[in-house]
């Protein structure tokens, strides 16, 4: 049989072929030539939605699925000339690059790391107009930051990003570059080293935010932050705080909250009421708002961690 | 051959690039939402000119819509593993010049099932390989081919465009409708073939 001219068939057809594809194949012919990507870059908008995460300690990009059934690896090497694979060279992100495709392994070789991170999430998002996923596996590698900060500059949006605050100038520096841009971010984990003096400043949020040691974040953080969901855990907030908070949502304030998360170790039953009340009476109680537009059921796990769902009256 | 399509009976005439005429059955033809746009509600009035592909590829395409008048309604394509041994035959008896007109008709034609079951064999045929695999089994064009590939595009969108103006010439013909269904109908008919139209253009 003698080639097939693929890139000779209608528009329509090509991309009904790009969509009968799996990622893994999506990825190897998008580097068979700048043409055929070009095709594959035009049809992103019909793509499968996919997420591109990336695991910068064993130095290789996960591009998957929502649900994860349909997953590819995409391994980044330095390019050291000893090596002596069968490699051949393609063009990705405008850099020519060698590549060792096997039908088990997809692995690029790069000048550095953070060129090979880069040009390959480039090359990804053209691919599949998707989101960036991080983990915070990520933090012990040197590239995690100026990546991150060239994404931001980039204005990538992030499925979610994991920040870890451990006493560096980097990471503050980082922060104040991205604590304006969190509009970009759909989930966003913070986690620091305790009795940090470092206290993150938001100038915008993402839509959810979860905070590992959150001792810093105060009843007044709380009460500006206008994500749906919030997560603290090991908080400093205390019973008088939740009674403000909770009468503060009756009255209207977080109108966006759908779901809150406390966990405190120093939660008491100590007679401090809240809403009127003990604190373990509040389990299971629900409260709606001053306008009648929404309930809220409290419910409390043992006696150290609160959790508040919101549902819009129907 | 003319007649307003609303029985499985009806034949239609079909006008190939060699200028040969065949019938095709009305249930047949109704597999085309290109025919569907133009002529199911107004009829035909003489051969209807699919004057762009040839005969062997138009009998090709009806042989598989004839073929499937009697499947259940289409839901979305199938694996490959899942096609009946009457349409493995039905594919593995062409050539690939053959398969490339068949695609083209059938996208022009826009007969959902069978340009879905011929973009599935396309993608099985990339399926499992790695890049240098894929790269012998795909055909690269060069910048003269490409430029030949944008021109038969805006001949066929001339083309289409020809049919359009035939189609709605017919409506404007056909007595047995009343007036202002028919104009309403060639409307229609032209705002879709005119999307149709800037479709191929955009290509």
């Amino acid at each position: 049989m003698p080639p097939f001219p693929l890139l000779r068939l209608p528009q329509l057809v090509l991309c009904k072929v790009f969509r009968s594809l799996n990622i893994e194949e999506k990825i190897k012919l998008s580097i068979c030539s700048k043409k055929i990507s070009f095709q594959i870059n035009n049809d992103r908008m019909y793509s499968q939605k996919v997420i591109v995460s990336l695991d910068m300690i064993n130095k290789q990009i996960r591009v998957h699925s929502e649900n994860d059934e349909d997953t590819f690896k995409v391994f980044i090497d330095l390019d050291i000339r000893k090596r002596n694979y069968s490699k051949q060279q393609f063009s990705i992100a405008c850099r020519t690059v060698k590549v060792m495709s096997t039908r088990k392994k997809f692995k690029m070789y790069w000048k550095n790391y953070q060129e090979g991170f880069l040009s390959s999430i480039r090359h990804l998002l053209k691919m599949f107009q998707c989101k960036v996923s991080t983990s915070f596996i990520c933090h012990g590698s040197d590239i995690f930051q100026p990546t991150i900060s060239t994404l931001f500059d980039l204005q990538v949006e992030f499925e979610t990003l994991c920040i870890h605050f451990k006493r560096s100038k980097d990471e503050n520096l980082l922060w104040n570059q991205i604590s304006n841009n969190l509009g970009l971010v759909e989930n966003l984990t913070i986690s620091s080293v305790p009795d940090i003096d470092f206290t993150p400043v938001f100038t915008s949020w993402p839509q959810q935010i979860s905070i590992m040691n959150s001792a810093w974040f105060t009843r007044e953080s709380l009460l500006t932050c206008p994500c749906t969901t919030i997560t603290l855990w090991n908080s400093n907030l205390e019973n008088k705080d939740l009674d403000e908070i909770f009468r503060k949502w009756r009255a209207g304030e977080l109108p966006n909250l759908k779901y809150l998360k406390i966990h405190n170790l120093s939660f008491t039953d100590n007679g401090e009421h809240i809403l009127g009340m003990n604190l373990r009476d509040l389990n299971g109680m629900v409260i709606q708002t001053d306008d009648g537009s929404k309930k809220a059921t409290i419910e409390l796990r043992f006696l150290w961690m609160i959790e508040m769902n919101v549902t819009p009256f129907e | 051959m003319t007649s307003p399509a609303s029985s499985s009976e009806v034949k239609y005439l079909i006008e190939s690039s060699e200028g040969n005429t065949f019938d095709v059955s009305g249930a047949a033809l109704r597999q085309s939402n290109t025919f569907n746009a133009m002529f199911l509600n107004i009829g035909a009035d003489g051969p209807i000119p699919f004057t762009d592909y040839n005969e062997a590829t138009l009998k090709k395409v009806f042989e598989y819509c004839e073929h499937s008048v009697n499947e259940e309604n289409y839901s979305g394509p199938k694996h490959q593993d899942d096609l009946s041994k009457w349409d493995l035959n039905f594919f593995n008896e062409m050539d690939q010049k053959m398969f490339i007109d068949v695609i083209n008709a059938s996208n022009f034609l826009d007969i959902e099932r069978l340009t879905s079951y011929c973009c599935e064999r396309i993608a099985r045929m990339l399926r499992g390989k790695n890049t240098q695999e894929m790269i012998k089994v795909i055909t690269l064009p060069t910048a003269e081919e490409l430029e030949a590939k944008q021109k038969v595009e805006e001949k066929k969108a001339a083309a289409a465009k020809k049919v359009a103006e035939k189609a709605a010439e017919t409506a404007e013909k056909t007595e047995t409708l009343e007036e202002l269904p028919v104009q309403q109908l060639v409307q229609t008919t032209r705002n879709k073939l005119t999307r149709k139209y800037l479709s191929f253009s955009n290509e």
